[in-house]
């Protein structure tokens, strides 16, 4: 989710009314935005929507909020141009689009300069895949001599300074040693050739999508004009991302110049501002919105949420170049909602009839949690992703397949738990000095392996308690095994098994009709010593889906 | 000394039960119907098996081994002849309530405290009624006991439990699902691209082994044509859709992929499903962070839905859930619902909370999934409300490994 940051004042400026910030927490939420701070004149403002760039800055939400007040829905202006840009064959394998444009007679301080990196910044991360599907560049117009190339170049073969770096470096030293370079690299690595941009005077633009030259992509408070590349993979996604960036340059009084981009099989004109089209059924919308609102009204509404519509059978909706969202009627309907208000429309709860019902094995869990309960066990929840030095080694057992994560954020959690023991030793260790007796219980989640299945795993209810106090016995832990046995209706044996985590000859399988459902036993002392625990420990674990398939 | 009781003088005539069932059965097995009219039966054939006299199969009972002798039967006639008897069989007659005490010897012990103050009431006072000769010393009863721990719910799943309860009474039934998912039911399922920010490393978990998973072709297929192209008049994401990414293997981010799995599942319309599901999500753990949580969330399912019943929906979560009367609606975004709505509820205590987010499902989702029926989707986040029942401000407490802390939070009522 994006967060945007601003002067309230500023944002004043662009939407031409006095909001405060109180009527700001309000209002913001028709951008489906979300006020995070507010300290002093310095807002932030989280915006929901990962769909609308357009929104991702402050611009955008003053535009947004200034129609949704009644305002005129602007319409900028696009001046032609003779600046060009050259796309070399050679890009297509590597990064193959660019679209780009030029923005004159802007004013820039330090806050603005923010703003605009900001806005770079939010649709880099998100809309762009962390540069992958859309990387920005903004160069002073007036360092750059037109036609731009867009080409590429040999690892070794140019050098140039890139933005904060003191000296000149070749590509290779880049993606090596300059901090972009570590993170991006890896989106042209692979190539022989890295993509480049050059202008007509042989002075580097940059290496897209890693990094500006320090000295034609700097903006500083003396830049006036502006060059604006966007390059990716899929021109319409670049496009947006372009549309986004020159309305809002435009809304702070920019003034846009479309420029021509030549391919190698056709010549294209950006930013196409042209309103796109989509056909709305307003009995379909009435039907989706449960309200009753004639056509007029939807229109109307439109307009609030920055659309142009025409009235007939169908209304044909005319939604701005800068919206990335609509692929379906329900996005527009959407929109017409938000103008009307959620809150003036009467909530009313539907009369179905539908039974409500437990799953069968969760009220059984409940059951067993009961007696549980009774049996004077205190419940825990702990968490199923654990590590394999918890699951084997310090419970003494060979490692055994489990599921492993990819991308762990902590080497505590690489693993999800087959079974919930080593959960309740590891417990235990963090409650050494807490009176005791003590006895702990979890029903919970566990994952095994299992081929046969559509995930390849099997998700396992297990039950598994422990108790703990200076002495304690296997026969006190084998009689509450008894009692809630017989409390399920279930006959079962004890047969002694030799299991690593605890003591030889104090363990045992618990057998039900001839089947394995679960182990008892005294908690092995290597067992203890491994996690630091200073009293004997006694505790079982059960097969919860296998004696529910018994009893049910 | 020892006296007969009544049962005891009695058998002490006519015999010990078993011993009636050991010649009943000496010409030869019997049916059950009718050893049952011997007298004393039930008693007879309880201590007939436990002394492996006699076996039980198929409705007939049948002598296996003839007694050699009765010990039990010779200390009743010892006993009635006033002689000692040892204190083993003592004590089974005693159990057997064959004898019990002389009533000289609970009287010669209860007579030991007359006149005397005593701390403990026996039942040898209780029987003869000399509690009426003795003081019993008062008790500082002001005193708290040695502090005792109950066996008793986690606090966090006894609010969930309750949670769960209002929803059925709602009349929704509860979901289930496996854990680790396919990326097909966590996000292509409901028409999330693959190319969508959220499906990143850094949004969500995924495995390493086991790596891929199975997907339905017929379903996948559909759901591939409605992000490639778009499907019921919407133009659909415009790339190209890789089977393969969804068939990558990861613990569910969300418990939508129960709700998506109950879609293509033939469910009941009108239907009302639920599921309080655990999810994972790569995060550093801290005061606000888990890597692990619980979703509440279901679906409604039915023709005549819209977003106004979305909202009535809403509000009676609200109503019923939290106890607000007053709710306000904001605009959300998922990307699998359109339009999508945060519900924010005023609690009597805590103020205005934002307690759900909801939406109907994008035509792109349900139609691949064979629903024609709108589908309302909702979440509550009933974390929160949880950690302000529980009076605590670290949601890590949810999964306290701090036992004096579960032992001692009182329960959610």
């Amino acid at each position: 989710m994006p967060t945007v940051e601003f002067y309230l004042k500023d944002l004043q400026r662009l939407m031409k009314k006095k909001v405060t910030a109180k009527e700001l927490e309000e209002l913001i939420l028709y951008a489906k935005g979300e006020v995070e701070s507010v300290e002093g004149d310095l807002i932030k403002v989280d915006i929901k929507d990962t769909n609308r760039p357009d929104l991702w800055s402050v611009e955008g939400i003053a535009r947004e909020l200034r129609t949704h007040i009644g305002k005129a829905i602007p319409k900028y202006k696009i001046r032609k141009s003779k600046f060009r840009m050259v796309v070399d064959k050679k890009v297509e394998r590597v990064r193959a689009k660019t679209v780009g444009a030029v923005v004159k007679g802007l004013h820039f301080d330090n806050y603005f300069i923010k703003q605009i990196i900001q806005l770079q910044e939010k649709i880099h991360q998100t809309y762009g895949g962390n540069r992958n599907f859309a990387a920005i560049g903004v160069y002073d117009f007036d360092r750059i001599k037109f036609p731009i190339r867009y080409t590429t170049v040999k690892p070794d073969g140019i050098k140039f300074v890139p933005l904060e770096a003191e000296e000149a470096m070749t590509p290779r030293e880049i993606l090596k040693k300059h901090p972009c370079g570590r993170d991006y690299g890896h989106l042209i690595n692979k190539y022989p050739e890295y993509p480049l941009m050059i202008d007509s005077k042989k002075n580097v633009l940059s290496i897209p999508p890693i990094i500006n030259s320090s000295y034609t992509g700097k903006i500083t408070e003396k830049t006036k004009n502006v060059f604006i590349e966007i390059t990716g993979h899929e021109i319409d996604r670049i496009s947006v991302a372009l549309n986004v960036l020159v309305t809002a340059l435009a809304e702070r009084g920019g003034k846009i110049y479309s420029m021509a981009i030549k391919y190698p099989d056709k010549k294209i004109i950006r930013p196409d501002l042209k309103p796109l089209k989509f056909i709305l059924d307003p009995d379909y919308c009435r039907r989706v919105i449960g309200i009753d609102i004639d056509n007029r009204d939807i229109i109307k509404l439109l307009k609030n949420s920055g659309c142009n519509a025409r009235p007939g059978k169908k209304i044909i909706v005319e939604y701005p170049a800068y919206r990335n969202d609509i692929m379906h009627q329900r996005d527009i309907i959407e929109d017409i909602a938000i103008a009307y208000d959620y809150n003036k429309i009467k909530p009313e709860f539907p009369e179905l009839v539908t039974l409500g019902a437990a799953s069968r094995l969760e009220s059984f869990c409940d059951t067993v949690r009961e007696l549980m309960v009774g049996l004077g066990f205190q419940e825990i929840m702990t968490f199923s992703l654990t590590n394999e030095d918890n699951l084997f080694k310090k419970m003494e057992l060979p490692a055994q397949a489990v599921c492993k994560i990819s991308n762990p954020v902590s080497l505590n959690w690489t693993v999800l738990r087959n079974q919930l023991l080593p959960s309740m030793i590891e417990f235990l260790s963090n409650n050494l000095h807490i009176d005791y007796p003590q006895k702990i219980f979890e029903i919970g989640d566990s994952v095994v392996l299992d081929s046969k299945e559509e995930t390849k795993t099997k998700t396992m209810k297990k039950l598994s308690c422990v108790m703990t106090d200076n002495r304690t016995s296997y026969e006190s832990i084998a009689s509450l095994l008894d009692a809630l046995m017989v409390n399920l209706g279930l006959k079962y044996e004890l047969k002694e098994a030799s299991h690593k985590s605890f003591i030889p000859g104090r363990a045992a399988a618990i057998i039900v009709n001839n089947k394995p459902v679960g182990i008892i036993g005294e908690v092995h002392p290597q067992v203890l010593n491994n996690w630091g625990l200073e009293k004997p420990v006694v505790g079982f674990e059960l097969d919860i889906n296998k004696i529910f398939e018994m009893v049910k | 000394m020892y006296i007969l009781t009544k049962e005891g003088k009695k058998y002490l005539e006519k015999g010990l039960p078993e011993r009636r069932l050991v010649e009943f059965l000496r010409s030869g097995k019997k049916t059950i119907e009718k050893a049952r009219q011997l007298e004393d039966f039930a008693i007879a054939i309880q201590w007939a098996k436990k002394n492996n006299w006699v076996m039980a199969v198929q409705g007939e009972i049948e002598l296996i081994k003839e007694p050699e002798d009765y010990p039990e039967e010779t200390a009743l006639k010892a006993v009635s002849d006033g002689r000692q008897i040892n204190e083993k069989t003592a004590s089974i007659l005693i159990n057997r309530r064959l004898i019990e005490k002389e009533r000289e010897d609970i009287v010669k012990v209860a007579k030991k405290s007359v006149g005397k103050e005593i701390t403990n009431l026996t039942p040898e006072l209780i029987k003869t009624g000399l509690w009426k000769e003795v003081k019993l010393k008062p008790y500082n009863v002001g005193a708290v006991g040695r502090k005792v721990y109950p066996g008793k719910r986690q606090p966090y799943l006894q609010f969930v439990s309750q949670i769960k309860k209002k929803l059925v009474e709602l009349g929704f039934k509860e979901m289930g699902g496996p854990l680790i998912e396919t990326e097909f039911w966590n996000f292509d399922a409901l028409y999330q691209p693959q190319n969508h920010p959220a499906r990143s490393w850094a949004a969500t978990y995924q495995l390493k082994e086991p790596k891929y998973g199975s997907i339905d072709k017929n379903i996948a297929s559909r759901v591939g044509k409605a992000h490639e192209k778009g499907i019921a008049g919407g133009k659909g994401w415009g790339y190209r859709w890789d089977p393969k990414k969804a068939m990558q293997l990861m613990p569910r981010a969300h418990g939508t992929c129960l709700s998506a799995r109950t879609l293509a599942g033939k469910p009941d319309i009108p239907g009302k499903y639920f599921a309080i599901a655990r999810c994972y999500r790569p995060d550093v753990i801290d005061a606000t962070h888990l890597i692990e949580f619980n979703h509440a969330e279901g679906i409604v399912i039915d023709e005549s839905l819209t977003l106004r019943s979305l909202l009535g929906i809403l509000e009676m979560f609200a109503r019923e859930i939290t106890g607000a009367k007053k709710v306000k609606f904001f605009p959300d975004y998922y990307p699998f619902t359109e339009p999508s709505v945060q519900l924010s509820a005023k609690h009597p205590e805590m103020g205005w909370i934002e307690f759900g987010g909801s939406g109907i499902f994008r035509e792109e989702l349900t139609k691949p999934l064979g629903i024609d029926a709108p589908v309302i989707a909702w979440g509550l986040g009933i974390d929160r409300l949880a950690m302000f029942k529980l009076g605590i401000e670290d949601i890590r407490y949810l999964f306290s490994s701090d036992l004096k802390w579960l032992r001692e939070t009182k329960m959610v009522i």
